[in-house]
């Protein structure tokens, strides 16, 4: 098992790598000035040619790939022309939020997802199934960017209750006084609404890979084994049909992660929830590229992370794993 | 037998099981009911010059408003007519996500019936090349492409789109190969002369057939909805209305809460036309493999 995981770890940094050399190359590949990329349009010529000089801009391509991987590693992302602060700080500033917003996601639609899809799986052919089958559907293929916004008319709008975006009341922070829950509720009340929406989406796609995870189960010989030896119904749909019809589904999900980052991009934009999907869009907007490189980078980093876990999760499930 | 013979004769025997399915019937209708407003979207601009979805301007409105006899839907923020602008987001939708699912298709089912047919070291190079594609997050990765880039336009996103769909196809297809490859026809093939390039046109591909037309189906509604969310976010082509430029539209010029007749239909067709890809095919898939159906 250590050796499988291993394995994994290597591929990762490798693709986290090629990505990185993927983006490095985007940049400077492109049509016009290499320089005007990464230096802010803004600057006088003298101190241009100086930063030019500090960050290689004059050295051969592959020197300037190993200077732009050394900073990286050293923290130095460069200076957001946006918000004139190092790229590396506003980076650390959004992490969190989007990591908070996307694992909360992420675990509450696996679970729902595995709990619904054994469930109407074990039911096919009911009303139940076809109902909450194609709920799952809808939810699937609805324009999520779109949902949101009417969830917001809906739940903020009309009926107020919940903020219109952004994740904290800044009277409530800046004021001080607040005791430390009141500040931890007034983000859960940011956060619902976003996290209700982004949840749907992941939920939906969880739920019918468990689906068909567990269909292709349910026809095994042990389950009419166990059904055979009179085992009660729920023994045999969880004990034995569920919990294998999890390993392929565990697979397809930590494929489905990068689709559900996709999703989180939209929220975190719709929501103005400050995290690094909101940043990477106005980043490119405001033709910032250190910080939209950066951001991109860090998206990219979260979901690689998010599928070792599923990895380790994959191992501590099937002991069958050797590598 | 001739491709279009072969074609005729297949879709008369599964249309029977097609038929079946009542979701992939849902689907279908809705897909006609857009194809067919798709179709209409060249004829307001040939009734009145005021008609046109991008410069056409109704010369008495210059602000947004409901549906009127004058304009069935509305007008946006400087007077146009939201109706043509749906047809022609119809239009796009169709082209977009049509063209996306079609290369990206074409790519993986290439790469999946080369890596599945000659193993070795080519399968295993491109397979851990769709690995990393497969880890990409695609909406982000057009986002940082559309930073180096500065501008976007229509087809720059199509090929994006298809250059990060193509790995779940080339792994089923490969799967699909790898199974085929040892069947007694290709040993036959080989025996009566037949070359590599011509076991995988002639033997293989044909084949797979089924299973890239399931995967186009669903790399459609993939298509659209990323679409519709870059020219959203603001990252789309300006000039081309899109239902997602639509939304945008509303959305920068502060329609978002005001307007209900603006907002809703744009999101609503974009979420029917791919819920309506998915649904037809799920219904394929059905058709495939038989082991989906309802005993």
């Amino acid at each position: 098992m250590y050796r499988y995981l291993l394995h994994r770890i290597l591929q990762i940094a490798i693709t986290m790598f090629l990505l990185i050399a993927m983006v490095f190359i985007l940049f400077r590949v492109m049509p016009g000035d290499p320089a005007s990329m990464v230096l802010d349009p803004k600057m006088p010529p003298e101190a241009k040619a100086l930063m030019k000089k500090q960050l290689g801009l004059d050295e051969p391509i592959y020197s300037q790939f190993i200077i732009y991987m050394k900073n990286l590693l050293h923290g130095d992302l460069g200076r957001s022309f946006y918000y004139g602060r190092p790229v590396y700080d506003v980076i650390m500033e959004r992490l969190p939020n989007t990591i908070l917003l996307f694992t909360s996601a992420t675990i509450i639609s696996w679970g729902l997802g595995y709990a619904l899809g054994k469930r109407i799986a074990w039911r096919r052919g009911t009303r139940f199934e076809h109902a909450l089958t194609f709920m799952g559907l809808l939810f699937y293929s609805v324009f999520l960017p779109w949902f949101g916004l009417i969830m917001i008319w809906i739940f903020s709008y009309r009926l107020g209750l919940f903020p219109l975006g952004g994740m904290i009341t800044p009277e409530l922070w800046t004021a001080g006084g607040a005791g430390i829950i009141a500040l931890v509720l007034d983000v859960l009340h940011h956060l619902a609404l976003p996290l209700f929406v982004l949840t749907l989406l992941s939920f939906a796609g969880a739920m019918l890979l468990m689906r068909s995870s567990m269909l292709e189960t349910l026809r095994e010989d042990y389950i009419l084994t166990a059904r055979a030896k009179g085992l009660s119904e729920k023994v045999v749909r969880d004990k034995h049909a569920a919990r294998n019809a999890l390993l392929p589904m565990v697979t397809a999900l930590a494929l489905s992660l990068s689709f559900s980052m996709s999703g989180g991009v939209l929220t975190e934009t719709v929501f103005s929830w400050p995290g690094l999907g909101k940043e990477i869009v106005s980043a490119t907007l405001n033709y910032d590229y250190p910080l939209a490189q950066a951001a991109f980078i860090f998206l990219a980093a979260i979901v690689l992370m998010a599928n070792l876990v599923a990895d380790i999760i994959y191992a501590y499930l099937d002991p069958r794993i050797r590598y | 037998m001739g491709i279009i013979e072969y074609a005729r004769t297949s879709i008369k025997e599964n249309w029977s099981l097609f038929r079946r399915s009542r979701m992939g019937l849902l689907g279908l209708a809705i897909l006609a009911f857009f194809a067919f407003l798709a179709l209409l979207a060249p004829i307001p601009r040939l009734i009145d010059d005021m008609y046109h979805p991008m410069v056409g301007v109704d010369p008495e409105i210059s602000y947004s408003t409901p549906p009127s006899l004058r304009h069935p839907m509305g007008t946006d923020f400087m007077g146009r007519d939201l109706l043509s602008q749906f047809l022609s987001g119809a239009q796009i939708a169709f082209a977009v996500g049509i063209t996306a699912a079609v290369i990206s298709v074409l790519i993986g089912t290439a790469i999946g019936l080369t890596s599945g047919y000659y193993g070795g070291k080519v399968d295993a190079l491109l397979m851990r090349l769709a690995d990393i594609v497969l880890v990409l997050p695609g909406l982000p990765f057009i986002i940082v492409i559309a930073a180096a880039l500065g501008k976007m336009s229509i087809w720059i996103i199509v090929l994006l789109i298809a250059l990060l769909g193509w790995p779940g196809v080339a792994r089923v297809i490969r799967a699909q190969t790898l199974s085929l490859r040892e069947r007694p026809f290709v040993e036959a093939a080989r025996v009566a002369g037949a070359g590599d390039r011509r076991i995988l046109l002639h033997h293989l591909a044909p084949n797979v057939l089924p299973l890239t037309f399931l995967y186009a189906a669903l790399g459609v509604s993939g298509a659209i909805l990323t679409e519709a969310s870059l020219s959203f976010i603001g990252l789309g082509d300006p000039s081309v209305v899109s239902w997602g430029m639509m939304l945008q539209w509303a959305f920068t010029t502060g329609h978002t809460f005001r307007a209900p007749y603006w907002i809703l239909p744009p999101g609503l067709a974009i979420s029917l036309l791919s819920l309506s890809f998915y649904l037809v095919g799920r219904a394929l898939e059905e058709i495939i493999n038989p082991r989906l159906r309802e005993p």
